[in-house]
Parts: C-alpha cells; structure tokens; sequence
C-alpha cells in the first residue's frame, strides 16, 4: 500500500464517518420540517396556543422560556466564573480544597437533571415560597448548569499561556487588572464555549422545569408566575396530547433556530469584548 | 465606594423582589397527572374567560404529585388518572371523565367479543391462528403498549397479565400509532383508548372495537360505567370541597365541559 493509497482510504473513512455522525441530525431535522413546516409562520410565532396547544401559536411560550433562560445564565455565569476565577488564580491547583471542589463539581455535572428539578422544586419552590414561578425554574437550572460553566471557564483560564501572567506580573500589574486586562479577555473564548453549552443545556431541559417553572400556558407578569418553557411544550405535545404532533415539530423547529442564534450571539459577544479589551484598548 | 453602604447590593436585591409583588387575583393551583394535564389546562382557560379576575394554574408531573401537594396543602386539587387507594385516606375524589380502553381488531377479522381468558391466551403466544377463535384464517399479531403507558397498566391489571408474559410482535407508543398497526395488518389485535379509536373508525380507518365481558366499547357504556375496561380521571381535594375548587370541580363535571373532554378523547361522566 503506497502513501497515497492509504491518504485515499482515510479521507474516505473519515467521510463516511462524518456522514454517519450527521445522519440522525439530518434525519431528525427533515422529519421535524415534514411535520412542522405546514404549521409554522408568523402566525404562530405571534399568537397563544390553543386547545392544548394543538392550535394557535406559542408566543408566550417564547417569552416565558426567555425569562426563564435570563434568570438562569444572569445566576450561572457570574457565579460559575466567580468560582472558576477562585479555582484557577487563587487556590494551588493540586491543593485538597481544589481537588475536592473539582470533584464535587464532577458529581454534580453527573446528577440526573430530574434530581435538580426535584431539588429545585422543594428548596425554591415549596421552602423559599418561590412557588412554580420562572424564578424558580431559573435558578433550579443554574444549579445544573453551573459545573459546566465552571469546569469549561475553568480550563479555559488554565489554557492562557504562563507568558501573559509573567509579563502581567513584570509590568507589576494588580492581580485584579491582570484578571481583567489580560487573563479573562484571553480565555473568553473558551468561557463563552461554556455559557453555549450550558445555554443549550438549559434550554433543551424539560425534567427540571415541569417540576419548577412549571406547565402553565398564560403568559408571566412578572418572574414569580409559572411559565412552560419550549422544551416542555414540545414533550407534552409528543407524549400527552393526541394529534398534536405537528405543532410539537415546529415549536421544536423554533427552538433548535433559537439555540442557534443564543449561540452565534454569546460567541460574537465574546468574541467581541475580547478584542475590545485586547486590542482597542492598549 | 465609601459613600456607599456595604449592604447595597442585599437593598437592591429586597427592592426587586418585593417590586414582583404577590399576584392581586385569586389563583387556584392544580397539580398531577400528566395525562388529565391537558384537559384540565384547556378547561383552566375557559374557566378564566368565564371569570374574569380567576387564575388558574394547572401543573403536570404525575398522579402521585398531585396527590403530596394536595397534602402539603402545595395546591388546592390534585389531579389523578386512577382511583385512590384505600391507604389514602382523608382524600376525596371527583370524578371528571372516564378514559376508556378498547380491543381493536382489523375491520376484516369476524369476531366480535372475547372472553378474558381468550385475551390472556393471545396477549401470552398460546393462539397463533385467528382459526382457533373464530372462522377466520390469518396469522394472529400482537400490538403492545410499550412501558410507562398508562394505557399498558390499566390493560395489564384488567387482565390480571405480567408485562414479561405478553409475547408482543410490535410495540408502539402513541394511540394513533397502534391503530394504524392494527389497519395494516388483518390478524392483528392491539388495544388503545376508546376516545381515539372511535374517532380514526370515524374517519374510515379499516378497525373495530370488541366487546368486554359482554359489553360494546362505546361513549354510553363507558359514560355509565358498564364498560369494564377503564378508569376514572379524578380531582382530589383534602378535606371539604370549598371556594373557588368547589367552583372549579363543578365546572369540569358539567355539561359545559363535555366538548373539552371529547376533544382530548375521553368520556364525559353521566352524573347521576
């Protein structure tokens, strides 16, 4: 076998593997477009469903899993990034309370999300009397997607090449405004790869918001009412309402264009301020 | 930064959350089943319109759910697809619909009614020809329910059969999946909730529904409660019925409700 056979064989391995690995995605996407794309339009992106959600629209349906999402990364991110800050620039990484918080946050990223819906349901709904509100939702799913936050910041700082600290440190610059000026903009990236995960973490998430956010279809005033969330909304509609598989698929159709676009933009934003930081601002 | 006090933050914190207020309306909160949800949640939302100033909050996430909040006081009724148990005392039940379970045979197949026992014996592999039952000759196909339906259950306990026994050859999820089976195969026998499978023999989907220990699968019978194969959908409340849950119970029992209730294709309760 001479050199330019075996490169032929691995671009074609390497093809048909990618293929394979795209096939359910394309699959899933053209029976989703079949069932769904008759139902989807303006029209039902702007009204209230009706008749269980077999009819009309899902327009609060999209504001409540805003909300729901706002409350979730407004807690996760700064906590989660606080915490890996705390792990990578302040403690000694091979130190017992590092390795412990590193382990804990491992257990944590494996708990069954319906564990965090049940914990969120007792301690922010029924002892904190928050009730099945967004607010409960929201911070039920920042517990769950906390560790993912904290251990992709968390390299990502770990990534930053020892270079920058030691020019940082030469420049005699505060730890403070190495963070801010060098060690963050750096890593923001791989940060921003984190909050991607955890926001399509969280908005795909159903077990943890029937028991929290909760089922109801109104619209919220205010973050204490109940909202369901899209991904509720389309488990409800496979599992318990008969004949509403079609809106099921395209309320599935609006949130995989979502995810989409929450991605693109926190990857742009991050992508943005890091340049902002570096460059602009020397 | 001095001029600020420390506590500030915690101030802004008190400030927001007593800025969301506790809601001005009267709101009711129903918890349970996930298969009474919908219904119950259609039935919220014409309740709202008829009262205006009324909120009510249906949530799913399952019979037993319902039935520890009702208890922990979490909501005023719960909402449970079976009968209570004799263990849970101090509950009450009303009953709102009645969710039946038909035999489905193809339209082709002769045979009108099984016993039980006939229904033990094909659901277990012991019948493999229509021949052995009735003057009908095709190989016999076994249309089962797959784990965690609440169909599966009703029909496993009415017909006192372990799930491990039934020798299934197909295994489907949804009603309308299990009609569709049982149209496209002649020798096939499957079961599913009434409500739907009168409403595809409506549209002209080749099936029949067999009769129960005697008795015909159809609205009347269930409605009275002759039909053998089905179950209650309740609302529970702790304690006496009072307020705004005695109102709301009373809407989903009466006649007002009967077209919400076919719509999710269950049976509307006769009261006597």
């Amino acid at each position: 076998m001479n050199l330019t056979q075996r490169d032929w064989l691995f671009t074609v391995t390497g093809g048909l593997l990618v293929c394979l690995v795209l096939l359910p995605l394309v699959a899933m996407l053209f029976d989703l477009l079949r069932l769904g794309l008759p139902v989807l339009g303006w029209e039902f992106l702007l009204t209230a469903p009706s008749n269980a959600g077999r009819s009309g629209g899902i327009a609060p349906l999209l504001i409540s899993t805003g909300w729901i999402l706002l409350v979730c990364l407004s807690v996760a991110v700064p906590v989660g990034l606080g915490c890996a800050v705390f792990l990578n620039e302040w403690l000694l990484p091979e130190s017992r309370l590092s390795r412990g918080i590193g382990l804990s946050l491992d257990v944590l990223s494996g708990v069954p999300s319906i564990i965090f819906g049940l914990f969120g349901y007792q301690v922010f709904a029924i002892t904190l009397g928050l009730g099945f509100s967004i607010l409960s939702g929201g911070l039920a799913l920042a517990c769950m997607v906390l560790p993912f936050i904290v251990r992709t910041s968390q390299q990502s700082l770990a990534a930053v090449p020892a270079g920058y600290r030691q020019a940082a440190q030469a420049l005699s610059l505060s730890q403070t405004g190495m963070l801010w000026r060098v060690v963050l903009p750096t890593a923001s990236p791989g940060i921003a790869a984190g909050v991607v995960l955890a926001t399509g973490r969280a908005l795909g998430e159903t077990a943890v918001l029937i028991f929290t956010a909760g089922y109801v279809l109104r619209q919220p005033d205010s973050v204490l009412d109940s909202g369901r969330a899209l991904a509720v909304h389309i488990y409800d509609l496979a599992t318990n309402v008969t004949g509403g598989t079609s809106h099921g698929a395209a309320t599935a159709l609006v949130l995989l264009a979502l995810i989409l676009i929450a991605t693109t933009s926190v990857r742009s934003g991050a992508g943005l301020w890091s340049r902002y930081m570096l460059e602009e601002k020397r | 930064m001095s001029t600020v006090p420390r506590f500030f933050p915690v101030m802004l914190v008190v400030l927001f959350l007593s800025g969301c207020g506790k809601p001005q309306h009267d709101t009711l909160v129903l918890t349970g089943s996930s298969t009474v949800a919908p219904l119950i949640s259609d039935l919220a939302a014409d309740f709202e319109a008829l009262n205006p100033g009324v909120r009510v909050d249906v949530q799913s996430g399952g019979s037993s759910r319902g039935l520890a909040d009702v208890r922990q006081g979490t909501a005023a009724l719960g909402m449970i697809s079976r009968e209570l148990r004799s263990e849970e005392s101090g509950l009450q039940a009303h009953v709102i619909a009645r969710d039946g379970i038909s035999l489905l045979v193809h339209a082709r197949n002769p045979v009108t009614e099984l016993s039980d026992e006939q229904v033990r014996r094909l659901f277990r592999g012991e019948i493999a020809n229509w021949q052995e039952v009735t003057d009908f000759d095709a190989r016999v196909s076994i249309v089962h329910k797959g784990e965690g339906r609440a169909t599966l259950d009703v029909f496993l306990a009415y017909f006192a059969l372990h799930n491990r026994d039934v020798k299934a050859d197909l295994i489907v999820g949804e009603n309308q999946q299990g009609i569709r089976s049982v149209a496209g195969n002649p020798g096939a026998i499957g079961y599913v909730s009434i409500g739907s499978a009168n409403y595809e023999i409506a549209q002209g989907v080749p099936v029949k529904g067999l009769a129960i220990a005697g008795v015909a699968p159809d609205a009347t019978a269930i409605a009275q409660g002759d039909y053998p194969l089905s179950r209650n959908l309740n609302l529970v409340t702790q304690g006496e019925l009072g307020g705004l849950a005695a109102d709301f119970v009373a809407y989903a029992r009466s006649p007002q409700a009967h077209e919400r209730i076919q719509q999710h294709f269950f049976t509307p309760v006769v009261n006597p």
